[in-house]
């Protein structure tokens, strides 16, 4: 019963967003894409206020069975109009050289989400603490397309939570879960590739969905 | 930025790196990232894996062939390849043994870039043909070099798998195949173990009853014993030395609560590249002076790589000293006549015996011969002892300045006047005398009656207990250079030209203190090690260092010899022949500067306790 009235919410949801679409060559984003198919993305910014800070580099990588098509990745960085304040540097190591430097940077944040949501389409997106990431984009194009991404959402913490849920359930004992990032990496004996920019991060946090989807959850 | 960690992943692969950058990004940028869980099979022949070749980024694979691993694959290994040919067994299939991560290369881009790459194209052209060979250089210099330093339990392991030894052979036999292992591990009552080999029980059921497959207690007879091991968190480096040392295929793999399973040569191989990895193994092969004197550069080549890597100098020295003793000794065994084996024993000493010689900078060796060789032995001895130095000349140990080699009759006595000769020395102290003593205390026997250096050892402490004055004067040795500190703290060069210059004599102002400071100590304990991080770790466990001093007393050692050897490499690439201990001040950064501050300060504490120790005062 609650199953059903969920997903009449979300039906409801989804035609209320299709209604308020401005540009009608955006409607495949409320196309259910192919089974099996997942757009894994990851986003470095100037800062984390999810309502002034901008987007610097967003990368996206499509996820197929138990294949990430690295071949085909999605990486896109954005010119600044003002510079890079320092203490957000240090966390993501892009420094404004590195922006102005780049060949491919987009002039702006909704020229690079164009390039992404051709990239995404209709696709269930993944994502660690992908609530952030989906708010960055909504901001961009909610004013612009006057919807926010309608796009199914799947939370990679979230499915660890479940899993290690399930890992301690022989246990009296509450677990302790550790939802950091190269926590989850080291407890499912993935390869941390180290530097953390945008590409790596959604590589990683695909291989993390891959190795949990194989493992029954979801 | 993007596929910078791919790009660079697959320019640490041989043979890609032969590949010009262009086409290496763009092979690169072909790669997709596939994931295999354990224990699941890859088919090349079906359409789902056929047409890519994988590169392991984490896990294990093997090859199988009916029923039994042909070949390994782990981090950075590759395959599909010989199916991307259309060369492979259609009987081969492919197991994942441990979860694995890969990177899936599209077949039509990687067989584009064989045209026109020779070098590229080459590897694998000759490699389908003798494909043990080409597994051996799957690795470019530099990772294996790195897989020399990993430790053991990163390498492919087989399982562990054991039996009491009540065990029927039936009983082994299933439990080994259950997990493809060609090795059991017997567990005795007594706490003991032993193993058994498939090779064991192939004999056992050639040349046996058959009743006796099913008897119990005929594995416990058959075991092999004793077992060599190692542990999990050792070198993989010292693996190799441990197999090549016993003339063995496998080892057990320890742990600190047990066996982890076992290890094999042919899969430790797999991990180390033909140079110079396999510099090891040639050593251990050499069968004319020619050969040796190809492998001395090699040796060289590793310490360079090793130091890069920001290995620790007291483990390159370990490691190049086990192999420059494993050259001295196949060079007597090339050389020595037969009727002399067993009538000599051959030791080298000083900074070789303590294995802390790295660069080869000069050779200390000597000879004991037993009391009664007749006279045509004498003479065919004196021949090998011309032949020795010459040759060691030949192959890259330059000849002692003090003239302490075996060629030289005052190194080359039989065992009585040998002992005669260190009583002499306390009978008539001098500097040369306590010199020599000193490094006869370094000496480790390379060759032949190894008890008899050992009793030439004994008849020096004894005497030394006999003359109690001498271990003063013998003390009195550390503080002859000063340490290189100026009056107000700053570095400060000796004197003369080298002020001009701005050179520091590492060797005098701070290496020898320390090592002949340490050696003082362990004469004076008894202790009988004869490297200074082992004597220094045996003068902790007795107490008499403390444990943070000890501690201090080797890194800084450590830091010293690091300088010293980078700049010994320094000077070999500007083409010195014979390297000197000094460092260049100006080449150093300000860090570096500061820290060997800090190490003259350890090194001068040190010489303030051998003054109180030692009981110096008065000899000032």
């Amino acid at each position: 019963m609650f199953n059903t009235i969920k997903s009449w919410l979300n039906e409801r949801r989804l035609n209320q967003q299709k209604a308020a679409l401005k540009d009608d060559a955006y409607a495949y984003l409320f196309e259910p894409a192919q089974a099996g198919c997942f757009v894994c993305f990851d986003c470095e910014t100037t800062g984390l206020d999810r309502n002034n800070d901008r987007i610097i580099t967003l990368s996206a990588v499509k996820i197929v069975g138990d294949e990430i098509l690295t071949s085909q990745g999605l990486n896109l960085v954005v010119k600044q109009e003002q510079e890079i304040a320092e203490q957000s540097i240090l966390v993501h190591q892009i420094r404004n050289i590195d922006v102005e430097d780049s060949k491919s940077a987009y002039a702006t944040e909704q020229d690079a989400i164009k390039a992404f949501l051709a990239f995404i389409r209709g696709a269930t997106l993944v994502g660690y603490y992908l609530e952030f990431d989906v708010a960055m984009v909504n901001r961009v194009i909610k004013p612009w397309l006057g919807i926010e991404l309608p796009n199914p959402k799947i939370e990679v913490s979230e499915l660890y939570y479940l899993y290690a849920r399930r890992e301690a359930k022989r246990s009296c004992i509450e677990p302790n879960i550790d939802l950091r990032f190269d926590s989850i990496l080291k407890h499912l004996q993935l390869p941390n590739f180290g530097q953390h920019d945008a590409a790596n991060d959604a590589l990683m946090t695909a291989l993390i969905f891959v190795k949990l989807q194989k493992m029954g959850l979801r | 930025m993007a596929q910078a960690q791919q790009r660079d992943f697959l320019s640490q692969i041989t043979p890609f790196d032969e590949l010009p950058q262009a086409d290496l990004y763009k092979l690169a940028d072909s790669m997709d990232v596939s994931y295999f869980p354990e224990h699941s099979k890859i088919d090349l022949t079906s359409s789902a894996h056929g047409g890519y070749l994988y590169i392991i980024i984490k896990g294990k694979v093997a090859e199988i062939r009916d029923g039994a691993i042909i070949s390994h694959y782990s981090v950075r290994g590759f395959f599909g390849d010989a199916e991307i040919f259309a060369k492979a067994d259609k009987k081969v299939f492919y197991e994942v043994l441990e979860e694995t991560i890969a990177y899936k290369m599209p077949a039509a881009i990687f067989l584009k870039n064989l045209e026109g790459h020779a070098k590229f194209s080459g590897f694998f052209n000759t490699s389908i043909v003798d494909k043990l060979n080409r597994v051996h250089q799957t690795m470019q210099a530099a990772a294996s070099t790195e897989m020399m330093m990993n430790t053991v339990c990163n390498a492919p392991i087989q399982k562990h798998v054991s039996v009491k030894e009540q065990a029927t052979i039936l009983q082994v036999s299933q439990k080994m195949l259950a997990v493809r292992s060609d090795a059991c591990l017997v567990e005795y009552d007594d706490g003991s173990v032993g193993i058994v080999t498939n090779a064991d029980i192939l004999r056992m059921v050639a040349c046996e009853p058959h009743g006796l497959l099913t008897e119990p207690g005929v594995v416990g007879k058959i075991a092999n014993k004793p077992v060599h091991s190692v542990h999990e968190f050792d070198y993989l480096f010292n693996a190799l030395l441990k197999m090549t040392r016993y003339q063995i295929d496998r080892l057990v793999v320890r742990r600190d609560d047990g066996f982890a399973g076992f290890l094999h040569q042919k899969d430790l191989m797999t991990l180390f590249a033909n140079q110079p990895g396999l510099v090891l193994l040639k050593v251990e092969k050499v069968e004319s002076i020619d050969d040796l004197v190809v492998i001395g550069p090699q040796i060289d080549e590793l310490i360079n790589s090793l130091n890069r890597k920001g290995i620790k100098t007291h483990y390159i020295a370990k490691l190049v000293n086990e192999l420059h003793r494993k050259m001295i000794h196949k060079l007597i065994e090339i050389l020595l006549p037969q009727v002399l084996q067993d009538e000599v024993c051959i030791f080298v000493m000083g900074s070789e015996g303590r294995s802390e010689q790295v660069i080869r900078t000069d050779q200390d060796n000597a000879l004991v011969y037993s009391d009664d060789l007749a006279a045509d032995q004498l003479s065919l001895l004196d021949q090998f002892a011309a032949d020795f130095t010459a040759a060691m000349q030949k192959i890259g140990f330059p000849p002692c300045p003090g003239n302490i080699m075996l060629s030289n009759p005052e190194w080359r006595m039989s065992i009585s006047d040998f002992k005669l000769k260190v009583e002499n020395w306390f009978k008539n102290p001098s500097d040369t005398n306590f010199m020599y003593a000193a490094i006869l205390l370094d000496g480790e026997a390379v060759y032949g009656q190894h008890e008899w250096l050992t009793e030439i050892k004994q008849t020096l402490r004894q005497k030394q207990e006999d003359y109690p004055v001498f271990l003063r004067h013998f003390a009195v040795g550390a503080l002859q250079f000063n340490t290189p500190v100026g009056f107000f703290g700053g570095l400060q060069a000796d004197s003369g030209k080298d002020r001009e210059q701005n050179l520091i004599d590492i060797k005098k102002g701070g290496i020898f203190p320390i090592v002949h400071g340490v050696r003082c100590y362990a004469l004076e304990a008894g202790i009988e090690q004869t490297n200074t991080h082992w004597r220094i770790k045996a003068l902790m466990d007795r107490g008499i260092f403390k444990q943070e001093f000890g501690i201090e007393l080797g890194e800084t050692l450590n830091y010293l010899n690091t300088l010293r050897l980078e700049s010994m490499l320094a000077q070999v690439a500007e083409g010195v022949e014979i390297p000197d201990n000094k460092v260049r001040l100006a080449s150093l950064n300000h860090r570096q500067q500061d820290i060997l501050k800090q190490s003259f300060a350890v090194v001068d504490v040190f010489k303030k306790r051998i003054v109180q120790h030692f009981k110096l005062e008065s000899m000032m």
